[in-house]
């Protein structure tokens, strides 16, 4: 399952400490060797002041070895780091602007010793810093908040190039991932910011289409069926733009089934898709919404282009038994989200035909044009009148109009009755 | 820049020579030379303005009216120009003087009722402008006119009196104002002054003619003394002159002469101006360099050779025999050994007299004279490359060079930046000018290889000693000689047929880095370094080129898009524009190549559309009537264009292009049989087609267009065999897609989009015949597999484009049934147009009152406005029968109405009375409807 793994992809936008989680998560799934990981963490480890963490993972990894002295060395200089900051600041009772800068080197080191809630309980200046603490503590309100502060700061900023700003984007969207997934209205803002902000998706286009993954499982675990048939649209454009730069089950999935229509290579898909969702960090709480979900779709594109379908292929096709298929098919009619019926004899499901007749889409298409004319006429009588300052005459016509108009109210009426 | 350059260092060798009173080699030049520089802006203002008078005065000899109208309006302009001097000076006579006569004159004419009537058209109506122009024009000048008049009055009144050679009026004119323009000219222009004086020393001592006053000046050391004396006198010009006209009023008996040879000098008077000018020095006359026994040092040479320079660029100057002075110094440096610095100045100058060689900027170098510069510079880099303590630089100040040899590294003036890239030019030029067919082409394209290695070894030392601006510059000229041509090599390479290579050579060139790498390298190069936008631009546009050929669609795609190119790409200069045109042209044959027909259209559309596409590919000039492009622009045009190597395959173009549009247009057309609303996806395929209709007799398709008709119309039939046959054959393929690199590939694809659009179109045409077909049957006549075909059909639902299902458990189509009857289907479209008149009803009363159409319109407002193209004159689209029931139901004078309902035009007394008959008809209207269903 590695070829569809995208920590590696994902690390280089993150901050070291936000990496942890992927990486317990990995070590969890068992994908990776399990000494490869823990060096990496090591690795990772180096250049941070988690100096009781870096000897716990030394001592996983090389038990029969005693923790190097440079190790202990650093600890005992990053605890006495932390005294002396901790000093310096506990007699700042009132706020005065030179202590703030102390304060502020206290809550990176404080930060950067992995003590995240001391760091998010400061007023930060960096907000980076206190988005990665708000989501390592997992106090995903609040990270909400800040990333959105965050976006204001830079979509405002002016200063910075263009460049930057695409690398800040980059950053901002992998970090969001964090919260997006874990908010309950995460779903939601995650299409809003991805897909309908411009420079937001010209940032996914240009320097991570790999996130296309994370936006597609959006959309489709998405609640909201009004909106989902346009943001589907959209997607698709998006994804069959950037076919051929970035490629995984879900993505296919979505171009089997609504690009090509092919059925049979969209469940195929839907199996994979499975497989990677369960090992993909921050998608795997939404697996069970997204098969539902993909399901449905498939359902209901069948439905819109077949005619008659038996339950057993059906069943097949969603990857169910035909009893639960059957099961299934009767809620979504009884739900009234589907115009049909089942045939149990010969174990088909037939729909209904809902095409338009000539007829009424005549009618539909005459239907407000009298009262158009007649509003017109009005405003024109309305105009002239003002001009002319001659009400009688007015009030004459308008009566007329008003016959008029009625007899061209009432008149399609009649006739469809007839 | 290699012309800037060097009149700027002309300039300073004039000076400095004037300085060091270097005489032994020119003969009067310092004369002239001092002339030269003393001519300030108000001389040549002057000059400028003569000379248009000159013109014009030889129009109304003619009595070429047009021509003296376009004159008369450069010379205002000219004027203009020259204001700030006029303030300065004051307007000079022979200006007044030319309004003055010209008014008489036109006046004149004017008057002549029986020569009006003769004139032709475009005369009488020049004349009848000049006119009125001028009275307009001459009331700024009223005073100085009048006071003209004046003087006039008395003096040349005695003249032509005593002359008595006045019949003819126009004559009397000209030689009148000439005898006039003699005296204030020269108040005011020492230098002319100082030529009419020699004229008139001539007169005096009673010589032949004008020509051999010329020669004078420039030969005679008489005359040399003379006109010094002139010269010397021309303070008390105006006494002198006057002195004269006394003395020649008395001689009775020359007058007549006068008068002619006044004329004579008229016309002469420019050329002869010129001439004393350009009496250059001749060099071939000294046919030895130093005089023997004179130590040869670099101070000697150097000073030779501003000597040979000197007469670079002037009239008489024999070319050939300057650059072979050139080559001797060269030749005698190298003898002396006075070292790299001294040879590579020569060299330079050898190089530039070789481009001067041709004055005209539209000549292309002789096949010599290329060979020579080629060698040139080739040695020029040998040195340049083999001695590393030479520095050359456009910035390099004349007097800070060091050119002897010393401790010091040589310092030499000059930029072999610009040789080069003009030498480029010169390929360009000399490509441009010869018979593509020629075996002369395919001879002068081999120079090709040479240009490029010079080039490459110019970006090889550039890249160690160049600053970025520079080596952007050199950059860009190698991405020119490479992004049009195809890598065959990559291509076999990465089709993994590297053995086949047979010769030696072509194993070594194939070890060289592929295009692809160099071009990226070059261009990423000049995105990050580039200061300038033109580079920057063509370094894309070429990049994107390269892409395209190669078929590397996306990044081609991906690069117009981030360029954003397309948005202001109509402010580039032309040759940019030309450039971005074949670059568009490109990117749609690749897109058709990897089957996206689509996107191909869209690329080729703007290009085919205009019917223009030679001309906007810079590959030829359309023939066009002389109104519309003149001489010169037409000489523009022509250094335009594209060498004959780098063309694009028009036929293969408008093929791709006709190709993908019947590929869209056919099943779309298919679908929408009764659509009212139905646009031309391509006018130009529907154009081919009509042309296809238009003929009495069809024989077997010939030409490639006829075979798209002939194929477009088995499509339309849904008989994709034929299609294919059509397509696909001998002769299609070698007028075509042999062309294409991977001519295999494009044939399956396009095999497999005819079937499908086949398919689409076969099912559009015959679903109403059809209660149910299977997609077996399809999937076998059409030569295409299940998933396919149901796929293809899935997509034709869900886009409600075909009206039916399928049904699963049998595997077939069914149709609905519910395409509307064509009676249905009038009334469908009856309805929408009501729709649409109201609609415009609607927004002709917005437009009005700006206040109506809160109601109904608001929301719809994005959906008609868009149709707004449609909507316009929506009566004119009504078809036949439409308009018929319109006549019947309707009555004569709701005609009236619609028309002005339709047109637009709501009259605010009747409106109300029009809107009666209006809302009645449109009530019948409906009711018609319902009733016909």
């Amino acid at each position: 399952m590695a070829e569809y793994d995208l920590t590696t992809k994902i690390a280089h936008f993150l901050d070291r400490h936000l990496v942890f989680p992927l990486l317990e998560f990995l070590s969890v799934k068992e994908i990776y060797n399990e000494h490869e990981l823990l060096h990496g963490k090591l690795d990772l480890l180096s250049d941070t002041n988690m100096v009781d963490f870096a000897m716990d993972v030394y001592r996983n990894l090389f038990p029969d070895k005693e923790v190097p002295s440079s190790l202990r060395g650093k600890r005992t200089e990053v605890v006495a780091q932390l005294k002396q900051l901790q000093s310096e600041t506990e007699p700042i009772v009132k706020f005065r602007q030179e202590y703030l800068d102390t304060l502020y080197r206290y809550a990176k080191f404080q930060y950067e010793c992995g003590n995240y809630s001391g760091a998010a309980e400061n007023a930060l200046n960096s907000l980076w810093g206190k988005l990665a603490s708000e989501i390592l503590m997992q106090n995903w309100e609040a990270a909400m908040e800040d990333l959105t502060r965050l976006r204001e700061t830079i979509d405002n900023n002016t200063v910075s190039s263009p460049l930057q700003s695409l690398q800040q984007r980059t950053w901002l969207i992998h970090w969001s991932l964090f919260v997006f997934f874990n908010h309950p209205k995460g779903r939601d803002n995650i299409i809003e910011l991805f897909l309908y902000q411009p420079q937001y998706l010209n940032a996914i286009q240009t320097m991570c289409p790999h996130i296309l993954r994370y936006l597609t499982t959006a959309v489709i675990t998405n609640k909201d069926v009004r909106k989902r048939r346009q943001v589907l649209k959209d997607l698709v454009k998006v994804i069959q733009q950037e076919s051929y730069t970035y490629k995984d089950p879900i993505t296919e999935f979505v171009e089997c089934l609504y690009v090509n229509f092919d059925f049979d290579s969209a469940q195929k898909k839907l199996r994979e898709c499975e497989a990677v969702l369960v090992n993909d960090f921050f998608l795997v709480a939404c697996l069970e919404d997204f098969i539902e979900n993909a399901r449905l779709f498939i359902f209901e594109t069948f439905c819109r282009i077949h005619q008659c379908i038996s339950i057993s292929m059906l069943a097949d096709k969603l990857n169910m038994t035909p009893e639960e298929a059957e099961r299934w098919i009767v809620n979504l009619i009884r739900n009234a989200r589907l115009d049909a019926k089942i045939d149990s004899k010969l174990g088909h499901v037939v729909m209904g035909n809902n095409a338009i007749s000539p007829y009424q889409q005549v009618i539909e298409k005459t239907k407000s044009l009298s009262f158009r004319s007649q509003m017109l006429a009005m405003n024109i009588e309305k105009k002239q009148s003002h001009a002319n300052r001659n009400e009688v005459k007015a009030a004459e016509h308008l009566s007329f109009f008003y016959l008029i108009s009625s007899l061209f109210v009432l008149s399609p009426v009649v006739y469809t009755h007839k | 820049h290699i012309l800037i350059f060097y009149t700027v260092s002309d300039k300073q060798n004039r000076i400095k020579l004037i300085n060091h009173n270097y005489l032994d080699l020119l003969l009067s030049d310092d004369e002239e030379d001092t002339k030269r520089v003393v001519r300030s802006a108000k001389d040549k203002r002057f000059e400028e303005l003569t000379n248009l008078i000159k013109t014009i005065r030889n129009a109304m000899k003619i009595r070429d009216m047009a021509k003296c109208l376009e004159e008369f309006e450069q010379l205002c302009r000219a004027f203009l120009k020259s204001k700030t001097i006029m303030d300065k000076e004051g307007v000079p006579q022979f200006y007044i003087r030319l309004l003055a006569d010209l008014e008489d004159y036109l006046n004149q004419l004017w008057e002549d009722k029986e020569g009006k009537k003769k004139m032709n058209k475009n005369n009488a109506k020049a004349l009848s402008t000049l006119r009125q122009k001028i009275r307009k024009y001459n009331k700024d000048f009223e005073t100085e006119i009048a006071s003209y008049k004046e003087v006039q009055s008395c003096s040349p009144d005695a003249f032509t009196s005593s002359s008595g050679s006045d019949d003819d009026d126009d004559e009397g004119i000209t030689a009148k104002s000439l005898l006039k323009k003699k005296p204030q000219e020269e108040e005011k222009k020492a230098p002319e002054a100082s030529k009419f004086l020699k004229g008139a020393a001539d007169e005096e001592s009673e010589s032949e003619d004008d020509e051999e006053s010329e020669d004078w000046g420039s030969d005679s050391v008489d005359s040399g003394s003379e006109s010094e004396d002139n010269e010397g006198a021309a303070a008390s010009l105006a006494v002198v002159f006057l002195k004269k006209y006394d003395s020649r009023r008395k001689k009775h008996k020359k007058k007549e002469r006068l008068e002619e040879e006044a004329d004579e000098e008229a016309e002469a008077e420019e050329g002869g101006w010129e001439k004393v000018k350009g009496g250059a020095p001749m060099v071939k006359e000294k046919p030895k360099m130093f005089a023997k026994g004179t130590e040869i040092n670099s101070a000697v040479v150097v000073k030779k050779l501003t000597e040979i320079l000197q007469a670079r660029g002037k009239k008489g100057t024999d070319r050939a025999a300057q650059i072979e002075l050139l080559h001797a110094l060269a030749g005698i440096s190298n003898e002396n050994n006075l070292g790299e610095g001294i040879l590579i100045k020569i060299k330079f100058n050898i190089i530039a007299s070789l481009y001067d060689y041709n004055p005209n900027l539209a000549a292309f170098m002789k096949p010599d004279m290329w060979k020579k510069c080629l060698e040139c510079i080739d040695e020029l880099m040998d040195i340049l490359f083999a001695n590393s303590n030479i520095f050359i630089g456009e910035n390099i100040a004349e007097d800070s060079e060091n050119l002897a040899i010393s401790d010091q590294p040589f310092r030499v003036r000059g930029c072999i930046l610009t040789l080069v890239e003009r030498m480029d030019e010169e390929f360009t030029k000399i490509m441009q000018n010869t018979d593509p067919h020629s075996q002369e082409y395919v001879d002068n394209l081999k120079d090709e290889g040479r240009v490029c290695g010079i080039i490459d070894r110019l970006l090889q030392y550039l890249e160690t000693k160049g600053s970025t601006e520079e080596v952007c510059r050199v950059y860009l000229r190698r991405i020119m000689h490479t992004y049009y041509k195809f890598d065959y090599k990559a291509h076999r390479r990465s089709l993994g047929l590297q053995g086949e290579t047979k010769s030696e050579q072509d194993q070594e060139e194939s070890e060289g880095e592929d295009s692809a790498v160099i071009m990226d390298r070059l261009c990423k190069f000049i995105y990050a370094k580039d200061r300038t936008d033109r580079i920057r631009t063509c370094a894309i546009l070429c990049h994107i080129y390269h892409h395209a050929l190669h078929s590397r669609w996306f990044q081609a795609r991906d690069l117009m898009l981030m360029s954003h190119l397309q948005d202001n790409i109509q402010h580039a200069d032309p040759p940019v524009q030309i450039l971005y045109n074949r670059t568009m042209v490109q990117l749609g044959i690749c897109a058709f190549r990897q089957g996206m027909i689509k996107d191909a259209h869209n690329a080729l559309l703007d290009i085919q559309s205009s019917g223009r596409a030679k001309e906007l590919l810079g590959q030829g000039l359309l023939m066009r009537n002389m109104q519309e492009r003149n001489a010169e622009q037409e000489k523009i045009e022509k250094r335009r264009q594209v060498p004959f190597h780098m063309h694009i395959n028009l036929e293969l173009l408008e093929c791709v292009y006709l190709v993908s549009a019947m590929l869209l247009e056919i099943p779309y057309m298919a679908a929408h049989e009764f659509d009212a609303r139905r646009r031309m996806i391509s006018k130009q395929f529907h154009h081919q087609l009509r042309v296809g209709e238009r003929q009495p007799l069809l024989g077997p398709p010939e030409s490639m267009r006829e075979h798209v008709v002939a194929a477009s119309k088995a499509m339309k039939m849904g008989d994709w065999r034929t299609c294919h046959s059509f397509i696909i054959n001998e002769k299609m393929n070698s007028k075509v897609w042999d062309l294409f690199p991977e001519t295999q590939c494009v044939r399956e694809m396009l095999v497999r989009k005819i079937q499908e659009e086949s398919l689409r179109t076969y099912l559009f045409t015959y679903s109403s015949v059809y209660d149910s077909i299977s997609m077996e049957t399809l999937s076998e006549m059409f030569e295409l597999d299940l998933p396919t075909v149901h796929s293809i059909i899935s997509k034709m639902i869900i886009n409600e484009e075909l009206m039916a299902s399928l049904d699963q458990p049998t595997q077939t189509v069914v149709m609905h049934r519910t395409e509307p009857t064509s009676l249905q289907n009038m009334a469908l479209q009856l309805a929408e147009k009501l729709g649409g008149l109201v609609e415009n009803n609607e927004r002709v009363f917005d437009l009005k009152q700006g206040v109506y159409g809160g109601y109904f319109n608001r929301d719809q407002r994005g959906g008609y406005q868009q149709k707004q193209g449609y909507h316009r004159g929506g009566y004119e689209h009504l078809s036949v029968t439409s308009k018929l029931l319109f006549t019947l139901f309707c009555g004569g004078s709701s005609q009236n109405a619609l028309s002005l309902s339709s047109s637009k035009q709501l009259p605010s007394v009747d409106m109300k009375s029009v809107f009666l008959v209006w809302l009645v008809k449109l009530n019948v209207c409906v009711f018609l409807c319902l009733w016909l269903l």
